[in-house]
């Protein structure tokens, strides 16, 4: 590692990214470099930060502004990198002029020598970089929160430097290989548009298929599609998630699946979505398939089978091709192999790549040509728009907010034994016996206040369901918020999450949601 | 292979870099987006530094012109169409033009050096391919920095 500090923020990275997260338990540890967690819960790393700071709930565009007024106000930003590499200074630097001291202390909580010791660190303290997860972008503000920590790199010149950077850690280790290949609505392989006749034509000719077939439209993000379903969306074929685990206001969520004419599930256990499939396609997992994984660093990795296929199950690869043919497709590519020679052919940021290539220890995008090496630090001269833009941002508190009915806040997250919706490590004996079961985590205070006791089962209760778990009474977590895990179908989480959706990124508020707590009779 | 002959290919290549530089500059003025027209600007300012090392060599034919060949060719400019010029460039694309208008050179002097027949005039263009391969090789980091957003 290259920094000399490392902010994080809503990331339990020990947890979520274990491999990554002990990264940079070795970078604090053996290697001093400064760490600073702004998390409303004690984490792994935050146990050995140098600086460990809780924020409220929402808060995250507050303090991220707050903390640049006191760079800025204190002549610790680059001012040359700004001159030459940024754009819009004028707008932000006015925006910036309410976020004071006061205002942001009161809605973030973080006191003002707090503030300002952060500041100080990740501004003067050298090469410094930036790694968030889901904590940021879970939010119905979530896009204003990753432009609140991109003005934060650039204005301390943070941006295309080894060792900077504004790093989002991705939810699941294929996220970004999934969004490269274009398992977006918006967009083919390498993020081409889909509304780009052009570009619809280079991919016409690479499948052999008439142009004119072509959907020129944008699709529907899949949070819309849930919303949609019965009415423009009659049927799903879902493969690899679980919308009755995951999506946000489980009741709603099953009750807009039964509206659906027809479902299809592609999946390596009987989910509970696919209890609900009127198909279900038994697939391979990940140990027994050829393929590759992109990782957060947009490094491209093949993974290989070390078993054969169970009986009874089949590769994705060929229950897709299959399916294909079905449909009237010709010589669709029905291995991994084959499928990735097609893909790099239209995909210009990976088209340098081949297995050969990525054997040892993968290449990172863009890769060009078979030439290219591969690029580990983007925008180390420009960016793509020319000039990044500081972004003026105006705080928007969460959709909800502690109230008198619902006194506290709800974020939801992961373990580390366990993973996503449960659907794997809830199905492997060793990781559910080392967690075999749902807790919630509440703060000594409030506990008491409630009259709640480690162990004791407790009802947990939002405007939309209410669910009855385990208390772990922890000063881990922060005074007023509550912490629970997403994988335990007995206590499902999401029956308790809001739906309500970021404008721009529809990415639902998953971490943010008004709850009370009452000891179960 | 006389210094007569030694200027008179100078003298092209100089030529090349000037309208070169003249292109840039007509472009910039012509740009909608500001960080284009900085892009266009900078290239012409950089043709203009080329012209002059060009020109040391023309006036001093005895200075042995020896251009440091780039450790690799990554090939990003033979992998893009050259892009049409035109006033709503976006920045990447600016950069796609420029590097396949080296590549072009480069290739020229390429083939010059293919079918010279005098060993002194073959070193020459070799080092002039050499010297558009160097430009080319920085254009193609740029480009790469900016030319595959991940935007949608």
């Amino acid at each position: 590692m290259k920094s000399d500090v490392i902010l994080i923020t809503g990331s339990n990275t020990t947890w979520c990214h274990p491999v990554f997260g002990g990264m940079i338990k070795k970078a604090v540890k053996q290697n001093g470099v400064k760490l600073i967690v702004v998390d409303p819960r004690e984490t792994d790393l935050a146990k050995i930060a140098d600086i460990h700071i809780r924020q409220k709930g929402g808060s995250d565009v507050a303090w991220l502004m707050g903390v640049q007024k006191i760079i800025i106000d204190n002549g610790w930003h680059k001012k040359e990198y700004i001159d030459t590499r940024c754009e819009g200074w004028d707008e932000y630097l006015k925006s910036l002029q309410s976020y004071t001291p006061e205002m942001v202390s009161k809605v973030s909580g973080i006191s003002k020598e707090d503030l300002y010791a952060i500041a100080k660190l990740y501004a003067t303290g050298g090469k410094a970089a930036i790694y968030y997860a889901m904590g940021i972008t879970q939010h119905s503000h979530g896009v204003d929160n990753v432009k609140a920590i991109s003005n934060l790199a650039l204005i301390t010149g943070n941006l295309g430097v080894e060792g900077g950077g504004v790093n989002p850690l991705r939810g699941q280790n294929n996220v970004q290989g999934a969004c490269d290949m274009g398992a977006l609505p918006n967009v083919f392989s390498a993020y081409q548009p889909v509304t780009d006749a052009a570009i619809r034509e280079k991919y016409a000719k690479s499948w052999g298929i008439d142009v004119a077939t072509m959907d020129a439209e944008v699709g529907m993000p899949v949070t819309l599609m849930v919303d949609q379903a019965g009415d423009k969306i009659k049927a799903l074929y879902i493969m690899g998630e679980n919308p009755m685990m995951n999506d946000p206001d489980l009741h709603h969520a099953e009750h807009m699946l039964e509206k659906l004419d027809f479902i299809v599930v592609q999946d390596i256990f009987l989910t509970e979505t696919a209890e609900k499939a009127d198909v279900v396609l038994p697939a391979t997992s990940f140990a027994e398939k050829l393929g590759t994984y992109s990782n957060t660093e947009r490094r491209v990795q093949l993974g290989r089978p070390a078993i054969d296929p169970l009986p009874g199950v089949r590769q994705d690869a060929e229950i897709i091709a299959d399916l294909a043919t079905r449909l009237g497709a010709v010589n669709f590519p029905s291995t991994p192999q084959a499928l990735f020679e097609e893909m790099r052919m239209v995909t210009p940021s990976y088209r340098g790549m081949t297995y050969e290539r990525i054997e040892k220890c993968g290449l990172r995008w863009p890769c060009p040509t078979e030439d290219h090496p591969g690029t580990p630090v983007l925008h180390t001269a420009k960016f793509t728009r020319g000039l990044a833009l500081l972004a003026p941002l105006v705080y928007r508190p969460s959709e909800e907010m502690p109230c008198d009915e619902y006194p506290l806040l709800l974020q939801t997250g992961r373990l580390l034994e366990h993973y996503h919706g449960g659907n794997m490590s809830r199905n492997s004996f060793t990781l559910d016996t080392l967690k075999p079961e749902c807790e919630l985590d509440i703060h000594p205070e409030d506990a008491e206040k409630l009259g709640i006791k480690s162990g004791d089962m407790v009802n947990i209760e939002t405007r939309r369901g209410k669910v009855k778990v385990k208390a772990r009474v922890t000063a881990s977590i922060d005074k007023g918020a509550l912490f629970m895990p997403f994988h335990f179908s007995e206590a499902p989480a999401n029956m308790l999450t809001n739906n309500a959706l970021d404008p721009i990124a529809k990415i639902p508020e998953y971490k943010v949601c008004a709850a009370r707590v009452k000891r179960a009779d | 292979m006389d210094n007569e002959e030694i200027k008179r290919l100078f003298t092209l290549a100089i030529e090349r870099e000037i309208e070169a530089n003249e292109f840039y500059a007509k472009a910039a003025k012509s740009m909608k987006d500001e960080s284009v027209r900085a892009i266009f600007s900078d290239l012409a300012k950089e043709e203009l530094g080329h012209m002059e090392l060009l020109e040391r060599f023309k006036e001093d034919p005895t200075l042995e012109m020896k251009m440091k060949k780039p450790a690799t060719d990554t090939k990003v400019a033979e992998s893009v169409e050259l892009p049409k010029l035109s006033t709503d460039m976006k920045p990447a694309d600016a950069l796609a033009l420029a590097m396949k208008k080296e590549q072009q050179a480069m290739e020229l002097y390429l083939g010059m050096a293919a079918n010279c027949s005098d060993s002194g005039l073959e070193a020459i263009f070799r080092n002039l391919a050499d010297m558009e391969l160097g430009h080319k090789n920085r254009l193609e980091t740029l480009f790469v920095d900016i030319g595959y957003p991940e935007v949608f």
